[in-house]
């Protein structure tokens, strides 16, 4: 006779030993410990919440301090390695195989502990990629999440940062699988039910309020002039020219360069309501100024950033909020948005190869992919037109029925020829296949591949690498770009002459723009204060980007 | 866009913490009234830079020279932050000292130091440091003779080091909210003592700490401004007539007013709390006033005015 409920067993034999250690639903953090204990099977698939900003840190630390002896060879499914416990499970045996999407400021130990066999690695995914195998062949046993508040019911406020929250935990609760949300606190009644009670086995209240990163907030202050001339460039020559209105900036300098250009050098260019109107984008606060100049339209956000709560709130035409005010945030439909309902996505990289393939990898640091390759990719499966989106697939394809051909998302990198440190950002050999090799990957970590690459805008110029016809154009079209590296020098001068002929390479001059005009006055703010002042004082900066 | 870059020299618009020494002093002085000495044409650099293969300046970081301001005629000198975090060399140091001997042929109304400096270049630390101990002696001579030396502080590398310890022997000092003073940096102070006890990475403590606003309200500064050159003007102006007089009875007062505010401030753990025993209502707001409010609070605290300087 076939069992059925085999699952259902063993998730209501996991709550029953879980229980012990709740009132009701409800753990004391000094408990947490015990918790994981009762509810975890060794070789558990679990999903440790925790992404490019907020972390369940409360029980990334009960699990690492688990008896390896009791709960052991789990299968991590997490979007984020970014706390040091999220390693560390991995050397006490806790944890033996590992599939994840980002792991940034982890980057260089995880290297090490895949070189050292520490860890069994799956695969480095997008955010996307790696919630769409949470359906399919990755589905948690148990969920370890993290919210603001929740009552005794177990309905979870998750806050401004509800990101991987409700994809997790559709994944898990709705397979047979346990979930246990750490909150800052326990009320009465939440603002708002962002995740319904039913769905939450355990609620444990944390020692502290779970930590978020600041990760999209750029001073102005750092901006430099070379930056702001590429911004130009990029509003210029790609922004007015596509007329982008539905867009997602990176986290670089040079996007929030732009951002900071659009009240300033966008409105002398009449750009205002043309370009720049619909956002796939966390809310970054170099967005303040063109928010309160009205040139933005809507944002949908990723999560939220530290400090934009406030301002978030008394913008609620601009954000998407809750009946109770806050932001609500959901990472799976932002990125859905991002790839299948933006014109382009813009954003900087560490490495460009001869082809135009880019990587954030260094030989020693592994810092995966968060979400840039969903959003630097041309979605296939795209069937609605825009202006942007059907110039650049006229652009890159000059064969065939005009009715059966598709457009083309524009993916753009912004790049200056060398990066921190004067490390060229163009190289003969991306460092990301030597590292490949050396810790066994069967793909490269590639963030973007050369054929999702529409442009690449340096101080130099910006190839339009949609109107190269082969191999040969598109590399002197990268060469002519790449200003004083090994690659730029080693260009064939004749033919990058013939390319800026054919408008394939531009340079600041070809698009009317005076290299000496990029000056830091043209920033809408140049300094967090004055991101604050735009705000109406609504922004609260975190400390370390403060100067008064 | 050529209308852009002639509004970089407005002074309403030029922000200092922005501004490069050059364009401070243009925007700062009457139109066309400066007469820079030892200009870049003459390339005066650092001898000690190239021994470590460090590029050198035309002007080794300082701009100095002669100038009207408000019709009344000064000597200036202005470091450039940009340039090693604006620090002493002996090119550097030697030029800041020759203005200031200059100034008792000159007799000018008053000599500016618009300070940008992060102290001593490591590279040639003992020129710098005999510099810096030569600028004090220097403006001792100088306010000695009558003639008052007025500091302007308010760049991105702050006035730290010997700066700090020359801003001290100024007449008077301007600062702007931007600025700070201080003698060791947060760095220095967080690698000897840890960052328990400073955190160098929490910009708002250290400009709490030792930001202009911070300076104004304890009195270590004698004048806030708005961070524009214009700003800087006014103030500059305002403090070459409000100069103390140099003699022993003001030293004296001093001494007792430093005595008095260790004694009274000295069990502080935070700017906050200073401010709070200065009388100041809600000390946590003050870093988030603008010019306006925050001159109101500094009106209403005694500490912050006084002659003795």
């Amino acid at each position: 006779m076939t069992e059925w409920r085999g699952e259902r067993q063993a998730r209501d034999a996991r709550i029953a030993a879980g229980r012990i250690h709740a009132a009701g639903k409800i753990v004391p953090a000094t408990a947490a410990v015990d918790l994981l204990e009762a509810i975890l099977r060794p070789g558990d698939r679990v999903c440790l919440e925790g992404d490019n900003q907020k972390q369940a840190d409360c029980l990334a630390r009960a699990l690492s301090a688990c008896d390896p002896e009791k709960i052991h060879d789990l299968h991590m499914v997490q979007s984020g390695i970014v706390l040091p416990e999220h390693l560390d499970v991995f050397e006490t045996g806790i944890a033996r195989r590992l599939d994840y999407s980002y792991s940034g400021p982890q980057g260089a130990r995880i290297a090490r502990m895949l070189y050292g066999g520490q860890i069994e690695l799956g695969a480095v995914h997008t955010y996307l990629e790696l919630f769409a195998r949470y359906f399919v062949d990755l589905t948690p046993n148990v969920a370890l999440i993290a919210g603001v508040s929740a009552d005794r019911d177990g309905n979870l406020y998750t806050g401004p940062n509800t990101e991987d929250t409700p994809t997790v935990v559709e994944a898990t609760a709705f397979k047979n699988g346990v979930v246990v949300a750490q909150v800052n606190e326990i009320v009465e009644t939440v603002p708002r039910v962002d995740i319904p009670g039913d769905r939450i086995d355990f609620v444990v209240k944390a020692d502290r309020p779970f930590y978020v990163e600041p990760l999209f907030t750029r001073d102005p202050a750092a901006m430099t002039e070379t930056q702001i001339l590429i911004a130009m460039m990029a509003i210029k020559g790609i922004y007015a020219e596509y007329g982008i209105r539905r867009l997602n900036h990176g986290i670089g300098f040079g996007t929030a360069a732009i951002e900071l250009l659009l009240p300033t050098y966008g409105e002398k260019l009449g750009l205002k309501g043309k370009i720049a109107t619909h956002w796939a984008l966390n809310p970054h606060p170099t967005l303040i100024p063109a928010i309160e100049s009205g040139w933005v339209k809507q944002v949908h956000c990723f999560g939220s950033e530290v400090g934009m709560d406030r301002y978030i709130r008394e913008r609620p035409d601009i954000f998407f909020t809750g009946a109770d005010g806050s932001l609500r945030s959901n990472r799976a439909f932002c990125q859905t948005a991002g790839l299948y309902a933006c014109d382009m996505f813009i954003g900087a990289t560490l490495q460009i190869d001869l082809m135009g393939h880019s990587s954030t990898i260094t030989q020693s640091r592994v810092a995966g992919f968060g979400g840039a390759p969903n959003m630097g990719s041309d979605p296939h499966g795209r069937r609605h037109p825009t202006d942007a989106w059907m110039k650049a697939g006229r652009e890159g394809q000059i064969v065939g029925d005009p009715a059966l051909m598709r457009g083309r998302k524009l993916v753009v990198q912004l790049v200056e020829t060398f990066g921190d440190k004067l490390v060229p950002t163009f190289v003969e050999t991306l460092d990301a296949l030597e590292l490949a090799r050396k810790i066994g990957l069967e793909l490269a970590p590639v963030m973007i591949y050369a054929d999702d690459v529409t442009h690449i805008v340096t101080e130099e110029g910006i190839a339009n690498l949609l109107l190269c016809r082969d191999a040969d154009e598109r590399e002197q079209a990268i060469r002519g770009v790449a200003g004083y590296t090994e690659v730029g020098r080693g260009r064939d001068r004749a033919k990058v002459e013939a390319l800026r002929a054919r408008g394939v390479i531009r340079r600041p001059e070809d698009l009317g723009i005076e290299p000496l005009d990029a000056d830091r006055a043209l920033l809408a703010a140049k300094s967090i204060k004055d991101l604050v002042h735009w705000s109406g004082g609504l922004y609260e900066p975190p400390a370390r980007f403060r100067n008064w | 866009m050529a209308g852009d870059r002639a509004a970089s020299i407005d002074p309403d618009a030029l922000s200092w913490y922005e501004a490069t020494a050059r364009q401070r002093v243009t925007a700062l002085v009457d139109p066309g009234s400066f007469r820079e000495f030892l200009g870049p044409t003459e390339r005066r650099m650092s001898p000690h830079l190239p021994l470590f293969d460090l590029p050198r300046a035309f002007d080794d970081g300082i701009v100095i020279g002669r100038a009207d301001i408000a019709g009344t005629p000064v000597l200036l000198a202005a470091q450039e932050g940009r340039f090693m975090g604006g620090a002493f060399g002996e090119v550097h140091g030697g030029k800041l000292v020759g203005l200031l001997r200059a100034a008792l042929d000159l007799k000018p109304r008053a000599v500016l130091i618009l300070f940008d400096t992060g102290g001593v270049r490591l590279q040639e630390a003992n020129a710098g440091e005999t510099a810096i101990a030569e600028a004090m002696r220097a403006i001792v001579d100088v306010r000695a003779a009558g003639i008052p030396v007025v500091g302007l502080i308010g760049g991105r590398a702050g006035c730290y080091g010997g700066g700090g310890l020359i801003a001290g022997t100024c007449s008077r000092l301007a600062v702007s909210e931007g600025g700070r003073i201080s003698v060791s940096g947060p760095e220095v102070i967080e690698t000897n003592k840890g960052a328990e006890e400073f955190d160098s990475r929490d910009r708002a403590l250290v400009w709490r700490t030792m930001g202009g606003k911070h300076r104004r309200l304890t009195g270590g500064a004698d004048a806030f401004c708005a961070d524009t050159v214009a700003a800087f003007r006014q103030a500059a102006v305002a403090l070459i007539d409000r100069a103390p007089a140099f003699d022993l009875a003001g030293l004296e007062a001093e001494q007792a007013r430093l005595a008095a505010r260790i004694a009274r401030f000295g069990d502080c753990r935070d700017a906050t709390e200073v401010w709070a025993r200065l009388g100041v209502n809600d000390p946590a707001t003050v870093p988030g006033m603008d010019t306006a409010a925050f001159e109101a609070i500094v009106a209403r605290v005694g500490e912050a005015d006084h002659d003795a300087r």
